[in-house]
This record gives C-alpha cells, structure tokens and sequence, in this order.
C-alpha cells in the first residue's frame, strides 16, 4: 500500500484506539477538559482543570455522563486523579513512555475526539516546578480542552499526558510513567507527600576568602529571609543563615534544595552546613512533610 | 503518491483568483469551465482566474451565497484538470490531510496536517471539516485533499490556529442549486 496512505490510516486509527478511553471532565466553568480511563475506575486529569472539587461529572467516549470524585491531586506535576463509576469502560492501552524520543510523531487528543498532530521537541526537567522529573515538551497546538487528555504515539499507545497549565509558552505531557506513579500514591495516600523544611532563601554569592577557605567549588549558596514558626527549620535555622550544603550536596540555588527534599525523606535527620557570623556550623535538622494548607 | 506527487497534483486543480494588484485568494478547478471559491474571495461579477501553468481565463460569478461564503464561477476558456471529490462520510478524525493555495501570495504553497474534528463549532452552529493545520490568507477557496489527493473540503476560515473547511458535500449541493 502507498506510505502516505498507510501513514494516513495509521494516525486515524491511533485516534481511534486511544479515544476509547478519552472522556470529557466537567469541573470547572465553561470549556471541559480531558481526561484518559487510565485504570479500571480511575480518571486522569490535569489538576488546573478541576476548578471544583464536588458536583464533578465524566462524560465518557459513548456520550454517558457519570459522577466523579476527587482521589487526589498533585499541583506540582499538574494531574488530578478522579473516581468514577464506570468500570466497563475501556481502559486506556499505556505505551512505554522510556521509548518515546525528540523527534518521535505523536498525536494530542481532546473530548470528542478532536486530535492534533506533531512531534515530541525535547525532554527534559521542568526545573521551574519539579526538578527531578523530565516532561516532554511537544511541538504540536493543544487546542482549548485538550489539558489533561492523552498524547499518543503513532500505534495508539498513550504515552503520556498533555497540560498547558505548567507554563503558558509550552506544550507539554508527563510521561505515562510518572502518571502511573502518581496514581499509585494518590490511590493509596490521597496526596503526595511534599517533604519540607519551613525556609525562604535567596541565592548570594559566597566571598572568595570563605571559599578558599573552606575549599568551597561552589560560588553561590542561598541565604535564609524567612523561618516559618513551627516548621521543621525553626528548630535550627536563623533569618541571615547562609546554607552552603545539605546532607553533604552543595546548595547553589533554591532549586538545589528542592532536589535534595524529595519525599522519601520525609522524617530523616540531615545536616545542614550553614555559615553563621563568618562561622561555618553543623545545623541538624529533621525532614518534615509540608502541611496541605500551605501548598 | 509521496507529499511532493500529492502537492504537484493539486496545484494542477488549484486556481488562483486575482485581485487588482494582488492575489485575493485561491479555487478549485470544480469541473471544465467551472471554478469553486469563496464568496469572501469574489467580491466583483468578474474575476481573473491563473492556472498553476500560469495560463489565464476570465469568469464570470455566476452564484454568489456569502452566508454559506461560497461563489460559483464560470470560465469557458479555463482549460486543465479538475479535482476528484472524496465522500465527507469517509472523514476520518486523525488522518491526513493537505492544503493548498497561495498564503501571503506565495504561490501553490501546501501545509499538511491531520483531521482535527468534523462538526460545528458550537452547538448548532454549521459543520465544519476542523484542520490541525496551518492556513493563512490567500488559501481561502482552495482544496483541503486526503492522502489521496481527493477533496474533501473548500478552506474558508481560521479559528485561532484551526482551519476550517466547508465540507465537499455542502460545495456539491451549492454547485448544483447554483448550475
């Protein structure tokens, strides 16, 4: 068969295939979002999109609108996971999203099914929000409603999941992977876990004799501007604290820190060095899980 | 057929509409003598039509329907091809799709893309061959074609980055009130 029809028939299948488990997400006003059955009874969603948290409704591929409830949500990779009632539906085929490269062809679904074609232009961290995990950044239009549907490769497979709600230049979609991994800990623990300390920071340069001596390769860290009471941090950490390392990783920006909070240390003991009055001390300090009113 | 065997076809059905001093936008060669653009395209009860091979034919507007934003035109001398029409029932969410016409006056220019949606807009409102793909003006009136090289559309409008198309089916019964 002619490749240009071969290639014409494929797309179109592959939107076929995924669409069986693409729904629309009605909680918020207006335009619906999108959403993917990614296991029996579970809909994913991107979080921006659900605006309200009761009075949620899926409508399904099939048109049948059924109640949904919140699970739970994770704003930093922006994904929402919902409950609903509809166990027959089909549940969607997940890809390998290890496989996907830059340059590979994929599509974006929304409701309806509506689709958009293009191809995967980088992965990377999306530093500015989560810095450990790489999200693919899409050279494709995700039109209005397509937040929180699925980006699929060119078999039908769904390989990740689409969201503008990260930044207002960018396509992008967390790879199914990672979806998975939300979903595990949002069904188990209705939340992710966000590890903390309770401190404000800045990046300063460190002064070139502090850094001879102490044998310092870094030439910024961050320096404390705010202690919230009662945190983790006010046990040991002072406004105009400048923190040079944490567990033994060099601190150069705020960014460095949020990479050595990751969740698994939730209720750890580290040790911060810290330079104070022209002093470098030991500060040791316990992980603690942010409170979900300060998220 | 590869993009490039699919561009050359459609630029032998595909007809410039020429303004005054400029192009005002594209046609589809509909059958011998008959050119199918946009109403919005022609505005005079008579136009100057360019083949691709850079031949030219006067024509005249035979049917103009502004609300439907489609024109009729006949042009006795226009030799050449005409386009294959596809069936709108055979549209398929996702597959291929080409455009061509003269955006920004760039001559037999083709974008390619998929099928976005078929349907309208809004509820109730007209149906529409919806495109992920790129037009500009100056592809208004042109063929919207499959992997084929068969027309499925007339290209009309754009919504934010989408095309729309005026589905084939809704050409060929304006063709035929207005023959």
């Amino acid at each position: 068969m002619d490749a240009l029809l071969a290639l014409s028939d494929g797309l179109a299948a592959a939107v076929q295939r995924a669409g069986r488990a693409l729904c629309a997400v009605h909680a918020r006003p207006r335009v619906p979002s999108s959403g993917v059955h990614w296991r029996s009874g579970l809909v994913v969603t991107a979080s921006h999109t659900v605006r309200v948290e009761e009075d949620l409704t899926v409508v399904r591929a099939d048109g049948r609108s059924v109640v949904a409830t919140l699970v739970g949500r994770d704003p930093a990779l922006d994904l929402a996971v919902l409950k609903v009632e509809a166990t027959e539906l089909p549940v969607a085929d997940l890809g390998e999203s290890d496989g996907v490269h830059v340059g590979h062809m994929v599509l974006a679904l929304g409701a309806g099914p509506r689709a958009s074609w293009g191809v995967v232009s980088a992965i990377g961290p999306a530093r500015s929000r989560h810095a450990e995990t790489d999200v693919f950044s899409l050279d494709l239009t995700l039109y209005a409603g397509f937040s929180g549907g699925p980006l699929v490769d060119a078999r039908g497979l769904v390989v990740g999941i689409n969201t503008s709600g990260m930044s207002r230049n960018l396509q992008l979609a967390i790879p199914a992977k990672v979806v998975s991994r939300v979903v595990d800990q949002l069904v188990r623990h209705g939340r992710i876990p966000q590890a903390y300390l309770g401190v404000g920071t800045q990046v300063v340069r460190v002064p070139e004799t502090v850094r001879e001596q102490l044998h310092l390769a870094q030439e910024t860290a961050v320096i404390v501007i705010e202690v919230q009471p009662g945190s983790p941090a006010s046990s040991g950490l002072l406004m105009g604290d400048v923190v040079l390392a944490l567990d033994g990783h060099a601190i150069a920006d705020p960014f460095d820190l949020r990479g050595v909070l990751r969740p698994e240390r939730i209720g750890q003991r580290i040790t911060a060095s810290v330079l104070r009055g022209g002093q470098r001390l030991d500060v040791p300090l316990t992980v603690g899980e942010r409170p979900p009113r300060s998220r | 057929m590869d993009l490039g065997a699919l561009a050359t076809e459609l630029r032998r059905i595909t007809v410039a509409v020429l303004g005054s001093d400029h192009v005002a936008g594209a046609g589809v060669a509909w059958a011998p003598g008959w050119v199918v653009t946009n109403a919005h395209v022609a505005r005079e009860s008579h136009v100057t039509l360019q083949r691709a091979d850079g031949t030219r034919a006067e024509a005249r507007v035979m049917a103009r329907d502004p609300e439907e934003d489609l024109a009729l035109l006949h042009a006795p001398r226009l030799n050449g091809a005409d386009a294959t029409l596809a069936d709108n029932g055979e549209v398929r969410v996702g597959a291929l799709i080409v455009a061509v016409g003269h955006p920004f006056g760039v001559r037999g220019a083709m974008t390619a893309g998929i099928v976005h949606a078929v349907g309208p807009l809004v509820r109730g409102g007209r149906p529409w061959i919806q495109a992920d793909l790129k037009l500009a003006p100056g592809n208004s009136g042109g063929p919207l074609a499959d992997a084929h090289g068969r027309v499925i559309g007339v290209n009309t409008m754009i919504a934010g980055t989408l095309a729309l198309a005026i589905p084939v089916s809704r050409v060929v019964r304006f063709v035929a009130k207005a023959r």
